[in-house]
């Protein structure tokens, strides 16, 4: 870990960089960071590294690949300080597609990201929707004192993370079969 | 995917339409399925055009030109695959640090004598008695932490190199004489083995380097622009046993080339056309044999071994975690 900025507060110093821009900090948190944070610390290491990983012999890096045709012309892509992306939906709701059931809670962290994000910096309060291209079934999310703290949380450990020099050792995990890096971590 | 295809006619090579067309000095023309593949081997003489060139280019698949007097001559490289300047950052910063540098060096080493002994293990069980040769390779590979610099190094692979060779001689088919390494040019029918099975294992190192955003330049163990992608020739070191010389005892001691096989050309002995395509297609063969990697979980060819050779390099460099070089597990 950097030792200058850990002094601070990674959830103080996004605030205070995303309210005032003139704080210029590198450190910006996209919700994909959020998702893959939640999803293999590792993983998120070597994106944030830009280290690819020969593409044409792997799957496509996980999530990218969802199908979401379904809910076109009912949303609307809203950019927000260039740091964050969201759906909006006809009702202002804002939604994620999770990719697949097996990846609910890194969809859902993105989700409430983003709502924390919305409340936080731009001071709107919204609801979330989870949707899954296949299921009809969509889930309500909603900004609770414990998701507050989910994301805040995960607001620093994506910070420990990507300011580390070394990435985290890989650990055998259910997401590893379908990951881009299989093969680089499992190598040996 | 990752199929290597070898031209030994002489002709001329040219794109038609969205295939590659090869058109023979007698006229005959035949199509390379190139899609699928991930290099071509040519080894005839063969021209061709800027159009060619660029078609292989877009297509990303590299061309490796087999000369006469050591084989290999050189490679034309697609541009596509990946870049990374972090990757060639840490890959220079790690080559400028004399320990960082020799310790990878010395894994190449570690790697190659460990699969040299497995060889000679193969045929000292198989009614030959190679026990001296056995010991002294592990007495070099139990050393090779007392290496201080590079050259060091080289020279005990090299005294590992000249152990192993010396077993060949017994373990070939009457009628073939080794009588240690010579090349450029291949005194003779084994040197020549040798240097043709070594370059199939050097360009295929290229083409596995080339995956992987690697410089294939800067190397560790070799000086950096001994060859153009001197990084290749590190790599290929470990591989050369499980890949080149099993083949060439194999070809030998079953029939399957003779003197025959081979020709004079000024001081030096060449595989003819027929030997080389029957050299090729074996070795082909073996980049195919496929293995149970214990960690991947799953079968694993040959060729994708050299493949994972890279990615571990890579991640050594990026991550600082230990790089085990290959050595053979089965
Ligand atoms: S293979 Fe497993 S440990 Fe490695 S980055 Fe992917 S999910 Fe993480």
């Amino acid at each position: 870990m950097s030792t200058e900025t850990s002094s601070i507060d990674p959830v103080e110093k996004l605030l205070a960089t995303a309210r005032d821009e003139a704080l210029d900090d590198e450190f910006h948190v996209t919700g994909v960071m959020m998702q893959y944070y939640e999803v293999c610390e590792r993983e998120l290491w070597f994106v944030s590294r830009h280290l690819e990983i020969d593409r044409d012999n792997v799957a496509v890096v996980r999530g990218t690949r969802v199908d979401d045709s379904a809910y076109e012309g009912k949303r609307r892509n809203v950019s927000i300080d260039g740091t964050i992306a969201i759906d909006v939906l006809e009702d202002g709701r804002v939604m994620e597609v999770k990719p697949s059931s097996s990846l609910v809670d890194p969809a859902k962290l993105q989700l409430c990201y983003y709502l924390w994000y919305l409340d936080r910096v731009v001071g709107v309060e919204r609801e979330g929707v989870l949707a899954h291209p296949t299921e009809r079934r969509q889930e309500t999310v909603e900004l609770t004192d414990e998701r507050v703290e989910w994301v805040e949380e995960s607001i620093r450990g994506v910070h420990r993370v990507v300011t580390s020099d070394t990435p985290p050792p890989a650990e055998e995990k259910p997401f590893c079969e379908s990951c881009a890096y299989h093969d680089f971590c499992w190598s040996c | 995917m990752n199929d290597n295809y070898h031209v030994f006619s002489d002709g001329r090579l040219e794109r038609h339409n969205d295939t590659v067309r090869l058109v023979t000095d007698e006229g005959e023309k035949k199509y390379l399925p190139i899609e699928n593949a991930e290099a071509l081997f040519l080894h005839g003489q063969i021209d061709y055009n800027t159009r060619l060139m660029s078609f292989l280019n877009d297509e990303g698949v590299a061309a490796h030109v087999f000369g006469w007097n050591d084989y290999y001559a050189g490679s034309i490289v697609p541009e596509r695959g990946q870049t990374s300047g972090r990757t060639l950052v840490e890959q220079v910063r790690s080559y400028d640090d004399p320990d960082s540098r020799l310790s990878i060096a010395r894994a190449f080493v570690a790697g190659s004598i460990h699969n040299m002994r497995a060889n000679v293990s193969y045929y000292h069980n198989r009614d030959h008695d190679f026990e001296s040769v056995i010991d002294e390779l592990e007495r070099i590979g139990d050393g090779l932490d007392e290496a201080g610099d590079v050259s060091e190094l080289m020279g005990m692979e090299a005294g590992a190199r000249r152990a192993y060779y010396s077993t060949f001689d017994a373990i070939l088919p009457e009628g073939f004489v080794f009588g240690g390494r010579q090349y450029n040019p291949p005194s003779n029918e084994v040197n020549s083995l040798i240097s043709f099975g070594n370059s199939l294992v050097y360009a295929n190192c290229v083409s596995a380097i080339r995956a992987t955003a690697l410089d294939p330049a800067v190397s560790f163990l070799h000086e950096p622009g001994e060859r153009r992608y001197s990084l290749a020739l590190d790599i290929a070191e470990p591989f050369k046993p499980v890949l080149a010389d099993r083949v060439i005892f194999r070809l030998l001691n079953r029939g399957q080339l003779t003197t025959d096989s081979f020709e004079e050309d000024l001081n030096a002995c060449l595989l003819t056309e027929t030997g080389r395509k029957t050299f090729s297609k074996a070795f082909e063969e073996t980049l195919d044999r496929t293995v149970e990697h214990p960690r991947l979980d799953r079968k694993v060819s040959y060729q994708y071994l050299l493949r994972i050779e890279a990615y571990k390099l890579k991640k050594h460099l990026l991550t600082g975690e230990p790089y085990e070089p290959f050595e053979r597990w089965w």
